[in-house]
């Protein structure tokens, strides 16, 4: 399975549709039947009925390592819960989880585990986080020469200064996010694994950008 | 000892005034103003509330985490429990954390992964008390302690076990187990190594190490068959 | 205000790259405090606990060691033999000295 989405409120339906859409295979979980209603008729993805830490559940779904999994129940420690299960029992590298509460998202960004903690941006960013590669800007400028990226980094690159990262890849890091907090990126900053950066590229170089993304 | 108790329904209240009466000084958090309000007013000595999300750093800070001896999560809700676990051992380094199983489906992720020292299933706990009393000539897990590092097993022996008729130091028992106590006729002896035991002789021991020392605790005093 | 919020309103990446905030020496931590310390790496392990990866990362200042604890994690990216790193988060006195559980850590130079 390309996607695994457990929760199926408004997020989990609209993120199921989208991903179909383009191309992947899906699959939804839900505690209730009656809330796959919300993914509609045309919905040809596969759909689970259980709870979305119980192995079995996540076992029936298709989760596997190349699976991207995410958490989008309404509840934050549910989520949370969904989040650990799939990474640590099923070495899903992928995961996102939904918190509402952003304190918790901070604790649990300790754990290695991506977390988006705001409604309004979470359809957006958890596309953006399981599918780093498909090459979507945040921004670009009127003369499409220069777009923003959003980056979690992979653990490759780890331990490289943002100055050398810079240098390698031909592009600038504008801003770091760590732990709940975001700066302006300092070149002497090291970037650590799954730290959330925003770049500027010059559009040619978007496969330099892709091989970076994909490469863990 | 300071005690902090999330989940303030009939389990936690019971603990409270339990563990209140034995002299311990309790704090209960719940976050339902009404509850805490009503039981606030019928002061039980000993025993504070706290109106608040357990799941709440801020919340166990305030309610004094970093001083607590020991953290239980007895709430009708396990992800909530394990969440708060969590916090306890990693935000506030509470040195024993005990948590409540409700759905026994759940109780493989009552671990130190999720900060639990000790996993309480009142199912489980039912079974092997059940086990307990049907089960002659078997092995029975009574308890977990140690995060599962170590455990208490109940055998009763019969007339098959290889252990009757031996002392206690004779009696082939794996290195990692200890005989803590004999129930002999409805008397509990404190066992010494010269101890005999008998057929009937209900024993208690404390294992720990691997499955394989289970394996060879079984093959001695249950015997090779079962 | 939550202890969370002391965290990050204190210590932004830009701070902990520009001024190298101060870490206690590890003889001086007190047990269950808050605290931020600085070392050496020297050992890593991933540990298997209750069936689950962990890592244990074992810094050393020169007056003592401890040891970082990530549940459910083989390795971090950055975080190698010999790498100086800052641990932060609240000290768990145990048989092998002080331990952290989860804890923020900021890679150095």
């Amino acid at each position: 399975m390309d996607a695994v989405i457990v929760g199926c409120g408004r997020v989990g339906s609209t993120l199921a549709q989208q991903l179909l859409a383009t191309g992947h295979r899906v699959c939804v979980v839900d505690r209730k039947a009656d809330s796959f209603r919300r993914l509609g008729d045309n919905y040809t993805g596969k759909t689970v009925v259980g709870v979305g830490f119980d192995r079995e559940v996540l076992e029936a779904a298709g989760v596997t390592e190349t699976t991207a999994v995410a958490a989008v129940t309404s509840g934050d420690n549910s989520n949370i819960l969904i989040a650990r299960v799939a990474r640590e029992q099923f070495g899903a590298q992928r995961v996102v989880a939904r918190i509402y509460d952003p304190q918790r998202a901070a604790v649990y960004g300790r754990l290695g585990i991506s977390t988006v903690a705001s409604v309004a941006w979470t359809v957006g960013r958890i596309k953006g986080d399981l599918f780093p590669d498909a090459g979507h800007s945040l921004w670009s400028d009127p003369s499409e020469t220069i777009d923003i990226h959003e980056l979690r980094t992979p653990a490759a690159i780890a331990g490289t200064s943002i100055a050398e990262f810079e240098k390698q890849h031909q592009v600038r890091v504008v801003s770091l996010s760590r732990n709940g907090a975001t700066t302006l990126a300092d070149g002497s900053l090291l970037l650590q694994q799954d730290d959330n950066i925003h770049l500027a590229i010059v559009r040619g170089t978007l496969l330099n950008l892709d091989a970076v993304g994909k490469g863990h | 000892m300071l005690v902090l108790i999330a989940g303030g329904g009939s389990v936690g209240r019971h603990m409270a005034s339990r563990l209140a009466a034995s002299g311990h000084q309790i704090r209960i958090i719940d976050n339902d103003l009404k509850v805490v309000e009503t039981r606030s007013k019928q002061a039980v000595f000993g025993v504070t509330w706290v109106f608040g999300d357990a799941c709440d750093v801020g919340v166990l800070d305030s309610a004094g985490a970093r001083e607590a001896d020991v953290f239980t999560s007895v709430t009708g809700d396990d992800e909530d429990n394990l969440v708060v676990s969590l916090l306890a051992k990693q935000e506030f380094g509470v040195p024993r954390v005990i948590a409540r199983v409700n759905n026994p489906r759940n109780e493989w992720l009552f671990t130190e992964m999720w900060g639990v020292d000790i996993a309480v299933s009142t199912p489980q706990l039912l079974t092997s008390l059940v086990e307990e009393a049907v089960s002659v000539g078997a092995l029975v897990r009574l308890l977990s302690l140690e995060r599962g590092r170590a455990n208490l097993v109940e055998v009763t022996l019969t007339t098959d076990s290889p252990a009757v008729g031996t002392r206690i130091s004779e009696s082939h028992l794996p290195r990692e187990a200890a005989v803590v106590a004999v129930i002999r006729a409805g008397h509990v002896i404190v066992p010494s190594p010269d101890l005999v035991l008998l057929d009937g002789d209900e024993t208690i021991v404390l294992l720990t190490g691997s499955t394989e020392d289970e394996d060879a605790l079984r093959i001695a005093l249950v015997g090779e068959e079962h | 205000m939550g202890l969370l919020n002391r965290i990050r309103s204190n210590t932004t990446p830009q701070q902990l790259a520009d001024q190298e905030p101060e870490a206690t020496p590890i003889s001086d931590v007190v047990a269950r405090s808050q605290v931020t310390v600085r070392g050496t790496i020297t050992r890593i392990k991933a540990i298997p606990k209750s069936g689950m990866p962990s890592l244990a990362v074992t810094i050393d200042d020169g007056t003592a060691t401890a040891t970082a604890i990530w549940s459910g994690r083989r390795a971090i990216g950055g975080v190698t033999l010999g790498r100086r790193l800052d641990v932060t988060g609240t000290a768990v006195s145990s048989a092998r000295g002080f331990e952290f559980y989860n804890p923020l850590y900021t890679l150095r130079e």
